[in-house]
Parts: structure tokens; sequence; C-alpha cells
């Protein structure tokens, strides 16, 4: 059920700007295509709203193939980038066009607007022309347009792009609550991985026209299988590493037991940490002790972030992230620490 | 301040224009000065001043049959080069349609030639098929010749739509037909009414490709185009006049609507 991708490859002349592409959507998940631009996540999105036919493969939805059917048949609704509010239309209007379309009675579709609108937040702007509104309000017009028809899916294209960050923040919030409110589906693009991270059940990664991960926030954060992945979520250390076969890894930083459940295979590796998991002084039991000499030391607020630099290896960086205290003591450029690593924080990331 | 030297630039300048206002202006004033008084040895005899000859325009039945031809001509040459234009903007708008250069050359070209090209082309081309001249045969090719700026005027409008507009409308399930109700046409409808105007304003005008196809008919250019062979009366100023002030009041209507639009756009 829900929504399966088989094989779905786009291509516009030579150039292919979706490979083949297998994934599937379930009913009431809230999935996260995230990639930078030039990905392919548009590109999916299109091709579920029907925007564009794929080269090759089978889109389907429930049952159903709907690989060839068109935009104005299928069960979705789409909240566009730059909204694509009507602009001779006024915000009931623009709301009520689905049902219009539809060809309900102008009672019904007045109380089905009214409704929306209040779920959204937009009472008493009814009246108004989407040149008159803000780009929150504009944000939630469309919202209201995409729900008020009950799509089976809602198909979200980098919806909080323009807006502030204080407003972005609350309409994640407010999404993911809207999200729950109505269980529908959500397909979301959007290149801001703190984005994803917040609302989603699953995130596909996207890069270059291919999947590079699936999975629920905390595996992608946590356990990054590609370097594209690890690098695309912020300030991993990653360091490169020879898996020996006999279940170590040889690092610069010293041979250390690769954590449990990963490929024993003979090759090369990069090794990643977060930077919250790098602990400085006593360690855990197992945990791999690095002595460092700190080459830095930044107070960003609740977080105070070191650049470690190891002595057994002076070109890699550690970057370390603790939480701030104003009576930590020792914690100055130059001193050195020891810092250590659990083998249940690192993540082997297959190098390609 | 503006300097000595740029204040007699300005005051040249502004000669210079009222010069070429003047040269372009006096005969079409001279010709309205004629229509209310006569002129007798060169002298203007200004006591003989007298609008009479506008309504004895109202007496001259082969007047008003040609007043009558040529709105008729107009109205539905336009209304046929706007549905036209329409459908072949949309087209050329699609992504997925052929052959785009081809329609344009194909739109512009008869705009752009020489009218005696145009007419003698269409003239030839319609006693190929056999038709006889008349007043269809003129509406035929005042359609052709009005259409390439219906057309520009359509398809500049209609690229400054957003494609998200159309697509969000098929998402939100309407069809093709809705689409264009809906969404295209009150997007489109005022350059609409503007190339109208325009090419009415043309056809109304138009002389050159007209005698070719009129055949037996007349319309207003060519029944004063008639008139003047037998002699410049005052009957021949106030037609040129009426046909004048309309021809003007409907380029200032368009001027008018074509800046609102851009403050618009701004």
């Amino acid at each position: 059920m829900g929504l399966s991708l088989d094989a779905v490859s786009k291509s516009y002349g030579a150039q292919q700007v979706l490979a083949p592409t297998t994934l599937q959507v379930a009913d009431g998940e809230f999935m996260t295509i995230l990639g930078p631009s030039g990905s392919g996540k548009t590109t999916i999105l299109r091709l579920v709203g029907g925007f564009t036919r794929p080269t090759s493969g089978r889109i389907g939805f429930g049952d159903a193939d709907i690989t060839g059917m068109p935009a104005h048949q299928r069960p979705f609704n789409t909240v566009f980038q730059d909204y694509a509010l009507f602009p001779h239309m006024t915000v009931a209007a623009n709301i009520g066009y689905g049902l219009m379309v539809r060809r309900q009675t102008k009672p019904a579709i007045a109380a089905k607007v009214g409704q929306t609108a209040e779920i959204v937040g937009l009472g008493g702007l009814l009246d108004r022309f989407p040149s008159q509104l803000s780009g929150g309000q504009k944000q939630r017009v469309a919202l209201a347009r995409a729900i008020v028809c009950e799509p089976k899916l809602i198909l979200l294209d980098e919806p909080l792009a323009a807006l502030d960050a204080e407003l972005r923040r609350q309409m994640q919030f407010f999404l993911k609550s809207l999200q729950r409110q109505i269980a529908t589906t959500f397909l979301f693009v959007t290149h801001d991985q703190e984005e994803a991270i917040t609302m989603s059940d699953r995130i596909v990664v996207m890069s270059a026209g291919r999947i590079e991960q699936v999975g629920t926030p905390k595996d992608i954060y946590y356990a990054p299988r590609t370097q594209f992945v690890a690098g695309f979520f912020g300030d991993n250390n990653l360091i490169p590493g020879h898996v020996t076969g006999n279940g170590m890894v040889t690092t610069a930083l010293g041979t250390m037991p690769i954590p449990a459940e990963t490929d024993r295979r003979e090759r090369d590796v990069m090794l990643a940490i977060r930077p919250e998991k790098v602990l400085l002084g006593a360690a855990g039991s197992g945990s791999h002790q690095v002595s460092c000499r700190i080459d830095d030391v930044t107070f960003i607020g609740a977080i105070t972030q070191l650049r470690l630099r190891p002595a057994a290896a002076p070109d890699q960086v550690l970057t370390v992230k603790l939480t701030s205290d104003r009576t930590r003591l020792g914690l100055e450029s130059g001193t050195v620490v020891s810092a250590s690593l659990a083998p249940g924080d690192i993540a082997l990331v297959e190098v390609s | 301040m503006p300097s000595r030297a740029e204040r007699i630039t300005d005051i040249l300048l502004a000669i210079l224009a009222g010069l070429v206002f003047i040269v372009l202006y006096a005969p079409l004033l001279i010709s309205t000065l004629f229509s209310i008084v006569e002129v007798k040895r060169g002298q203007i005899q200004w006591e003989t001043a007298t609008l009479v000859w506008y309504g004895r325009l109202w007496e001259n039945q082969s007047i008003l049959d040609a007043i009558r031809s040529t709105l008729a001509v107009g109205v539905i040459s336009v209304t046929l080069a706007a549905v036209l234009a329409v459908i072949l903007a949309l087209y050329v708008e699609w992504e997925g349609a052929i052959g785009r250069r081809l329609i344009e050359l194909v739109v512009y070209l008869p705009f752009l030639l020489p009218p005696i090209v145009t007419g003698l082309a269409l003239l030839v081309f319609f006693s190929g098929l056999g038709l006889d001249r008349n007043l269809l045969t003129v509406t035929i090719g005042h359609t052709i010749f009005v259409l390439a700026v219906l057309y520009r005027l359509v398809l500049t409008r209609l690229q400054t739509l957003p494609k998200s507009l159309v697509e969000a409308s098929a998402d939100l399930g309407a069809s093709r037909w809705q689409t264009l109700r809906h969404v295209l046409w009150p997007h489109l409808r005022s350059a609409i009414a503007t190339g109208a105007i325009l090419a009415f304003t043309l056809s109304f005008d138009e002389t050159l490709i007209t005698v070719f196809l009129a055949g037996d008919q007349m319309t207003l250019p060519l029944r004063l185009w008639a008139m003047m062979r037998v002699g410049f009366t005052a009957e021949i100023n106030a037609l040129v006049t009426i046909v004048l002030v309309i021809s003007i009041g409907l380029t200032i209507l368009v001027g008018m609507r074509l800046q609102s639009d851009e403050v618009r756009e701004e």
C-alpha cells in the first residue's frame, strides 16, 4: 500500500536527472526527500505529482498503477515552492478552487473553506487577495488549498525556503502537528537537513540523481552509510581507516574495534563520529583513548565547540561539542586532553 | 541648478520637437480646418465656417455602406484573429510544441511584408481558388494581417504567467478547460482586449491589402480613395477628420492600457 516508485527514472535528452529509483512511502508517513539542488529531489516530487512523466519505471499508489495518470486525476495535492496562489482570486476562492472545479455547491464550499481556514489559522483573511498577504500567510493559504480536498498524499516542494528563520521554525512544528491531525501522507522536499530531522518519520537523502540512504532521522544522523550523507549532515568527524578483517579498524588515531553488526570484510572506510559523541576526560570501558591538544575553543551559547589535534596525527582535526558550562576549567587552547571514542558511537562509512 | 549651456540645449530640443510635431500634424489640422471652412483664391473664408459637411456624410448612402462594411470586417476579422492568436500562443508555449519557429514566421510574415506583397499574394491565392472577391475575402485578408499583433500581445502576456499556476490548477483537479477558463483567461483577457483594439485600428485604416481583395465592395478607406479621385471637397476633409479622430482615439486607448499593464506588473 501507500506510494511506490519502482525503478523510476527521468532523463531530458541525454541527461539523466534521476537514476532508476525504487522507494516506498507508507500511508500516513511524513517522508522527507533531502538533498542539494540538482540531486533529483524535485524531480521525484514532480513525477509523483504527475507534472512530468518518467522515462522508465512504474509509479503505484495503493493497488493502482498511476504512472500515466494526468495530474488532475491524481488524489494528491501540492504545496508549491512559490505557493502558486491565483493572484486574481481571494483567499477564499484560492482555498476553495479544488472544490469549485469538482462542482460542489457554493454553501458546501464556503463551509469547508471556513473550516480549513480555521485549521491553518487564516480566519478573517478570506476576503484578501494574495498580494495583500505576508509570506507566512501565503504559505498557510497554499497549505489550506492543498488539504481542503482531503487528498491521500500531500506533496510539499521546499515550502519553507522563503520564510525567515523564526517563522520557519514555527511552520515546522505547525506542519508536523497538522500532518498528525489530518493523518495524511506527506512527501516533503527540502535541502535543509535540520528541517528534515525535525519533521520527518523517514528521510531519503539524495545526491546527483540517486538515493544515498533511506532511514529514520536518527539512522541518518548517527549512522550515515555513505560519505555524502556523513558530509551533508553538518560537522561529522570523518577519519580515514582500514578494516583489517579481524573486527578491528586501523586509523591514524590508532586501532580500535569496529562497531558490532557491521560488515567485517577487509576494505578502506571512513569512520564518522558526531562532535557531541567525542567525550573528554574519564572514558567508559571499551572506549578508544586519543591524546589531543586543544587547538581552539569557541563558545556558541548552549554549546561550546572545541577543535582538537590528536598527538598521533596532527593533520587530523577532531571537532567536539560540549554542553556549555560557565565554570568548566582547563579547556583552553594548548591544553592536552584525552578524548575518547566509544565503538557504539562510531559509524563506518563506505568509501566509493 | 542646470547650467546655461544645458538650458540652451533644452530649449533647442524643445523647439526641434515642436517643429517635428508641426510638420507631422499640420496637414492633419489643415484637413480638419478645411472640413469646416471654405477656401477661395487662396484665402480662408472664416465667415463660411460650418459643420454642414459632417451632416452631409450621414446622408450619403455610399459612405454609410462603406462605414458598415469597415465595421463588419473589423469586428469579424479581429474576433477571428483573437481566437487564432490565443490558440497559437497556447500551442507555442506548450512544452511539447513542434515547429515553433515556423509558426512564428507564418504569423509575423504577412504583417512585416510590404502590404502590396501580402495583398497581391492573397489575390493570387483567392483567384486560384476561384473565390469571388468581396467582403469575405477582405475579412480573411484582415484576419491574417492583424493576427501578428494579437498573437504577440497574447504570447507576451502568457509568458508572464508562472507555469506553477497552471500546474497548481491541474493539481487541484481542474481539467484543461477549467484551467483555461479559471486561470488562463483571467490572466490573458486584458491583453486580448488591448490587442483587439490595436488590431481593429489597423483593420479600420487598412487600404492596400483591401484594394486587392475588395472586388466591387467598398470599405471606408477605399471610399475615401475613390472620392479623392474626383476632387478634393470639404466632404472628403470631413471624412478624413472622422477617420483620424477614431484612429487617434483608439491608439491613445491602446497606449494607456499598455502603460497601465506595465504599472501593474511592477
